[in-house]
């Protein structure tokens, strides 16, 4: 009886101490990221509970190992509270109503968008809803070597087109060695070079292009193989695929196994500039294309977006509100996810941006926003299979296995069976 | 008289708890549960879902065979994946099988250093399966890389990419998979030791040589080693995706694309995963055949003691 009374008593006074933890509001905050960001955002959230008492569980994973878990997650119906989202998956998980609609928060004024543009807001409105607000902005750029192109005595400019292009490719390899790494495996240089041809990668969940624009692309891949300066399979075979450590722009010890450029996202200068050998210096400009004006758009570099099942969704869009507003803690962020999307936000943290960062916000500012065009829909869902395609296309290409014209065919004829799935 | 009662109760219970069969799955319960709960019920869910359309993301829903019928008409990947696993099974296995029977020939003969060999030998089968020495393979047959730098120094001018070009690649993977050779070398080696000495005397007076000795004894009396082996090694052949994931991706031209690649691709990168059961169900089927062929073939060539 004696030991009942015990085992009963505890039992009890465990129940109140998990009410009092349940008492107190607590979010699952989920993203992937680099040791800076990790750092920088946990800083926030101390602060942020420091502030309100709210406390938080945290899920940090890689690129990759994200979606994974985040698709187990939703799976179990666990997904986190708030959760960072991109372009590439963004669609699926709204096409299977698994993220809340922010509408209504944004017009009672809990989620304080007085300051961001439309147009950025429009980023994240799919299916009739605000499904993610664009933390930060950023587009495509060309990183290249500085350093290397001021020794050989070869000159470019922003906005190049890609006859331009090529030929500075070609000039590059005559006098240095160094090849080009033509967006090899960069996923959204496929739909920039479209959009310069006037056809969009997707359209409405589908294919936008046919056989003339696919032909076009990986022609570009062809002619570089023809002519000797395309970085091709070989070499990324016995590299790290997406690692800014070891993009041949800054990894290798011989001209031929690297490039004199690298296509990617603005705000990865930082650490691509991190990863350069002493003395290398870099620097940013457009990538080519047919049409660097219809091409260039500026980007949602993520979004953040509460799940639909969350049990706390007013605390969760209090908190993304104060992510996005908050000067204090956008001083801790520093511009990492992109260029704040709050006028007042970037302006008051401008100075305090190291210079690189400043180099890139002035070239989204300066550069890209004067020349752009509508920025691309989100990926359909399908869109990785078709990226994962044409890497491989392109690698046939590298290895002059593949005729431009039979990777189009290829490509398109893949692309209605898996659209039509 | 209450706790007479109780007491006769408590005693009922011990004896129930002490029962042979009621203690033993007692004592087994941890394992049975992880079988369960971490095998048996995902793959009775696996099952399920190699006849739905599942992205994770949404919730199940029944396709018939379309799965499967996607497999053998759709996905070109899926011969070209079975076709690549089966050649580095293959060409990997008997490989390292005959390394490690070498190497635990040599090591048999007893010196004072035997003990170092033996953990030096062994080494590779510890670390070569782990990411470090995947990343390290990647380096070292890189067009820069460590192997080619050697060639140069033997005066071996070389600019070939090992892990670039489709007819070598697969052959680097399978050359770390014959370097880890140690775990089917110590069982070779235990068996070795337990062949009756008796049986080389008898042979050595009848004037049988080294050669003739191997295969008259030696090789006879190791089929059942050898058999053991060759189930587990294949099996493991079959289901090989860390070298390939980290070291090749499947690169070059899906020439390194092992079977359970594919499938990881299609269901955590792809998502999908109600293709990726049906994939996982075609490979069971597959091992099972093999293995069920090998037990089959076994008393053809599997010495099984007696006369």
């Amino acid at each position: 009886m004696k030991k009942a009374s015990v085992f009963f008593s505890l039992l009890l006074v465990m129940c109140l101490m998990c009410t009092a933890v349940m008492a107190e509001t607590h979010l699952n905050v989920a993203w992937w990221g680099n040791q800076v960001r990790n750092d920088s955002t946990q800083a926030v959230l101390d602060l942020y509970t420091k502030e309100t008492g709210t406390t938080f569980d945290v899920t940090m994973n890689s690129f990759g190992d994200y979606w994974t878990t985040l698709a187990t997650a939703s799976a179990g119906g666990q997904l986190p509270d708030v959760l960072q989202h991109s372009t590439a998956y963004i669609q699926q998980y709204v096409d299977n109503n698994l993220l809340l609609d922010l509408t209504p928060y944004v017009e009672s004024g809990a989620l304080d968008t007085a300051n961001i543009g439309e147009n950025i807001l429009d980023l994240g409105r799919m299916n009739g809803g605000l499904y993610g607000l664009c933390v930060g902005t950023n587009s495509m750029a060309c990183l290249y070597n500085k350093t290397l192109l001021k020794e050989a005595g070869i000159e470019i400019h922003d906005l190049m087109t890609m006859d331009e292009f090529m030929a500075v490719c070609r000039e590059v390899y005559e006098k240095t060695g160094y090849k080009t790494d033509l967006g090899y495996g960069t996923e959204s240089f496929f739909n920039y070079v479209t959009r310069g041809l006037g056809k969009p990668l997707f359209v409405d969940g589908k294919l936008g292009i046919g056989q003339e624009e696919a032909e076009y692309f990986y022609g570009l891949y062809e002619k570089a193989v023809q002519e000797g300066w395309l970085l091709g399979g070989d070499v990324f075979a016995s590299l790290v695929a997406g690692s800014v450590e070891q993009n041949p722009m800054v990894y290798g010890s011989s001209p031929e196994t690297m490039s004199w450029c690298a296509f990617n996202w603005s705000n990865q200068l930082k650490a691509m500039q991190a990863a350069a050998p002493e003395g290398v210096e870099l620097a940013l400009t457009t990538l080519p294309s047919p049409d660097p004006v219809k091409s260039g758009f500026v980007a949602c570099s993520m979004y953040f977006s509460i799940a639909a099942s969350t049990a706390n969704p007013d605390e969760s869009v209090r908190f993304l509100n104060y992510f996005v507003n908050s000067v204090e803690a956008n001083k801790i962020l520093l511009a990492e996810r992109g260029i704040p999307v709050s006028s007042v936000v970037g302006e008051a943290i401008a100075g305090d941006l190291d210079p690189l960062t400043q180099t890139v916000v002035a070239f989204v500012n300066n550069v890209v926003v004067p020349n752009s065009s509508e920025t691309p829909k989100p990926d359909p869902d399908g869109a990785s299979e078709i990226f994962a395609l044409s890497r491989e296309l392109v690698e046939q290409i590298s290895y002059g296995a593949l005729s431009a014209k039979d990777a189009a065919k290829t490509l398109i004829d893949t692309a209605n069976d898996v659209f039509s799935r | 008289m209450n706790s007479s009662v109780s007491h006769r109760q408590k005693r009922n219970l011990r004896e129930w708890l002490c029962r042979d069969s009621v203690a033993g799955v007692i004592c087994t319960m941890p394992f049975i549960i992880g079988l369960v709960f971490f095998l048996i019920v995902p793959m009775l869910l696996s099952g399920y879902y190699a006849f739905c359309d599942y992205n994770i993301l949404a919730p199940a829903k029944w396709a018939g065979l379309k799965n499967f019928a996607r497999m053998f008409t759709a996905d070109t990947k899926f011969f070209k994946s079975l076709e690549v696993t089966l050649f580095y099974a293959f060409v990997s296995v008997p490989l390292r099988l005959t390394f490690a029977l070498a190497v635990a020939m040599i090591l048999l003969r007893n010196s004072r250093l035997t003990g170092i060999y033996r953990a030096a030998y062994y080494l590779p089968s510890i670390i070569g399966g782990s990411v470090a020495v995947a990343i390290l393979w990647k380096r070292m047959f890189a067009i820069d890389g460590t192997f080619n730098a050697v060639l140069g120094m033997l005066g071996i001018e070389s600019r070939t990419a090992w892990l670039g070009n489709v007819s070598t690649a697969i052959w680097m993977l399978i050359l770390l998979s014959v370097w880890q050779f140690g775990s089917s070398m110590l069982i070779f080696l235990s068996s070795l030791k337990q062949i009756p000495q008796t049986l080389y005397e008898a042979a050595r007076v009848d004037g049988a040589i080294g050669i003739q000795q191997f295969f008259r004894i030696t090789l006879p009396l190791l089929t059942p080693t050898i058999f053991f082996n060759l189930v587990m090694q294949m099996i493991n052949g079959f289901l090989a995706f860390s070298q390939s994931y980290i070291i090749t991706q499947g690169k070059p031209m899906n020439s390194t694309l092992f079977y359970v690649v594919h499938m990881y691709q299609q269901g955590f990168e792809f998502f999908k995963a109600g293709y990726a059961s049906a994939l996982a169900w075609i490979m069971l089927l597959i091992i099972g055949a093999f293995t069920g062929f090998l037990f089959l073939t076994k008393r053809y060539w599997v010495y099984e003691g007696g006369a």
